[in-house]
């Protein structure tokens, strides 16, 4: 079984492929925001480096947030196409699972972290448990202080991850002793280990089932200026 | 004249899938050797819309990925074909708002790189000209093209495929704007210009004497004095049938389009006036536009209104002669929101 993952919630543009054998090519890139311009020619690249035909994948794994909307629907539209032209099932992973999953080790309680912009932060909690890491915390966005301030009710030991805890780092540790470290972005490498774990279990859905994860509402200020460059 | 053909390996059996989701129509088509429509399928957004009176981009992005992907299949179904017989994958890349541009981008290039065919991003403007063309394969250049929709008012000289002149344009509201502005003045609804096409039927276009903006010797259009002098007028006559207002206003628009029109056809020498645009569907527009071309004894072609407001088949019709023109796109392009048109010098 041949997973393709894509992930493309953050400021990266991950794509990986793999199976039993554990990831077999893996293409990053983590400057500019030009997910769209990249992506495709990234898993046209991955899958030939990897002597992959797309028509060997069997399953489509993508990030399904939370994250930056435009960046992570790149990945979403991209992701669902092809496994619709593929007639392939989908899996979808939440971009604070992928975040956690490599920290699965610690016996902190484990904090991703994303940055949402506009001064707020997605978030989730995670511990360690046999096998894996499960979710203490349901995922949230809100301003830097109000991580802080669950943090704080929380009182453990603490492992705080991701871009956000990156941007944000001495608000959060002004605030809270804690620990920060681990990856800044989800990787799509983390993605295809995970989605194979659950392949095998065949947790998977259709394309139309796939459901992005935005956690705020849309903004409905319309932009008149942007409008009228349109046809 | 003859189109410049540098890929004639792409011809009469070439079949397009074109993909369109630069606002708040989700759509696809797939038509063969750029004239013949096979399917087409449309999911409009306007209801969703609605409440905030105009397109919410965020709103928008959302909609075209949740639709997207059952629009591209239902496409394939009614065309009755395998998406193994799918030749090229066209897709607007621009102008357009960027998130949900992208949308159909993204699916559009990765379709491209599954099946392993050429992708090509189309100009959604250019589209709207082929719109015509597409019903009328003998429309013969050159012709002016008369563009209305909510963004863009513009009147294009196109002297073959590929081969466009700007005429002249909107300083400041496009035509469809200016009739959601004024349709959201008058509380007649969202959008604009279907509400005003049918108010206007039961009111008076001479009612109220409406400035024509002529900008005398410019083929450039301006729609934003109307407007006002519309809310001035509404102000200081409360009791002023919203129908009587609607007509006059729409008078008013349709003969400043008309006027310049005509005048563009006359002075290029052109066989035909074609309508493009959303505001092409404009019930008032369609007859001055014909009973104009009567009188200056050239052909006025009105395509379909399905055909005017944005679709997939204009896309996969435009993408087909770009791709005989101008070959594949890379695919590591991205969306262009302002795109323009690719007008020759003047
Ligand atoms: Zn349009």
């Amino acid at each position: 079984m041949l997973i393709l993952g894509i992930e493309t919630a953050t400021e990266r543009v991950s794509v990986s492929v793999g199976g039993h054998e554990g990831v077999i090519g893996l293409f990053e890139v983590t400057k500019g925001r030009r997910h769209a311009e990249t992506l495709v020619p990234a898993i046209d690249f991955v899958c030939k480096r990897a002597g992959i035909e797309l028509s060997e994948i069997s399953v489509v794994a993508v990030d399904v947030g939370p994250g930056l909307f435009t960046g992570m629907r790149v990945g979403l539209s991209a992701a669902k196409a092809i496994a619709q032209a593929l007639s392939v099932p989908m899996i979808g992973i939440s971009s604070l699972d992928l975040l956690a999953f490599p920290c699965r080790h610690t016996d902190r309680v484990v904090v991703p972290v994303i940055d949402a912009r506009k001064g707020e932060v997605f978030y989730a909690m995670y511990r360690q448990v046999p096998g894996g890491i499960q979710q203490v915390a349901e995922p949230a966005v809100g301003p830097v202080e109000d991580l802080v301030a669950d943090l704080m009710a929380r009182s453990q030991d603490v492992l705080v991850v991701g871009d956000g805890a990156v941007r944000y780092r001495e608000e959060i540790l002004e605030g809270f002793h804690c620990e920060m470290g681990g990856d800044a972005h989800p990787s799509a490498g983390q993605l295809v280990q995970l989605a194979h774990a659950r392949a095998l279990r065949e947790e998977w859905v259709q394309p139309r089932e796939i459901e992005p994860v935005y956690l705020r509402a849309p903004d409905a200020k319309i932009n008149w200026a942007t409008r009228a460059a349109r046809t | 004249m003859s189109e410049s053909i540098a890929h004639p390996e792409f011809g009469e059996s070439t079949l397009v899938l074109g993909i369109e989701t630069s606002c708040d129509e989700t759509a696809a088509a797939l038509v063969m050797g750029g004239y013949d429509v096979v399917s087409s399928v449309v999911s409009t957004q306007v209801e969703i819309h609605a409440e905030f009176g105009g397109v919410v981009p965020e709103v928008a992005s959302r909609a075209h990925l949740e639709v997207l992907n059952p629009v591209i299949a239902r496409s394939i179904v009614e065309a009755g074909v395998e998406d193994s017989r799918i030749d090229a994958i066209a897709c607007t890349v621009g102008p357009g708002l960027v998130g949900a541009l992208l949308v159909g981008v993204s699916a559009a290039k990765s379709l491209a790189l599954v099946y392993d065919v050429p992708f090509i991003g189309v100009n959604h403007m250019e589209a709207h000209l082929y719109a015509a063309s597409l019903e009328d394969p003998t429309l013969e250049f050159p012709l002016v093209v008369l563009l209305v929709s909510g963004g863009h008012t513009m009147l294009v000289e196109m002297q073959d495929h590929g081969r466009y002149r700007l005429l002249g344009q909107t300083i400041d509201d496009a035509a469809g704007e200016a009739f959601d502005k004024v349709a959201r003045f008058l509380d007649l609804g969202y959008p604009g210009g279907p509400a005003i096409d049918e108010a206007a039927l039961l009111g008076d276009p001479e009612a109220v004497r409406f400035p024509r903006a002529l900008l005398d010797g410019s083929y450039n259009f301006s729609f934003s004095g109307l407007k006002t002098s519309v809310m001035n007028y509404v102000r200081k006559h409360p009791d002023v049938s919203s129908a009587d207002v609607a007509a006059s206003f729409q008078a008013a628009v349709v003969d400043v389009l008309v006027t310049k029109a005509r005048a563009a056809a006359k002075e290029v020498g052109a066989t035909s006036i074609v309508l493009g645009g959303g505001v092409a569907a404009n019930s008032l527009l369609r007859e001055e536009i014909l009973d104009g071309c009567v009188k200056d004894g050239i052909q006025g072609f009105l395509p379909s209104r399905a055909m005017c407001t944005d679709n997939a088949a204009m896309i996969a019709a435009a993408g087909w002669h770009r791709l005989r023109s101008d070959g594949p796109t890379p695919l590591d392009v991205g969306a262009t929101p302002n795109l323009r048109l690719p007008f020759l010098n003047v």
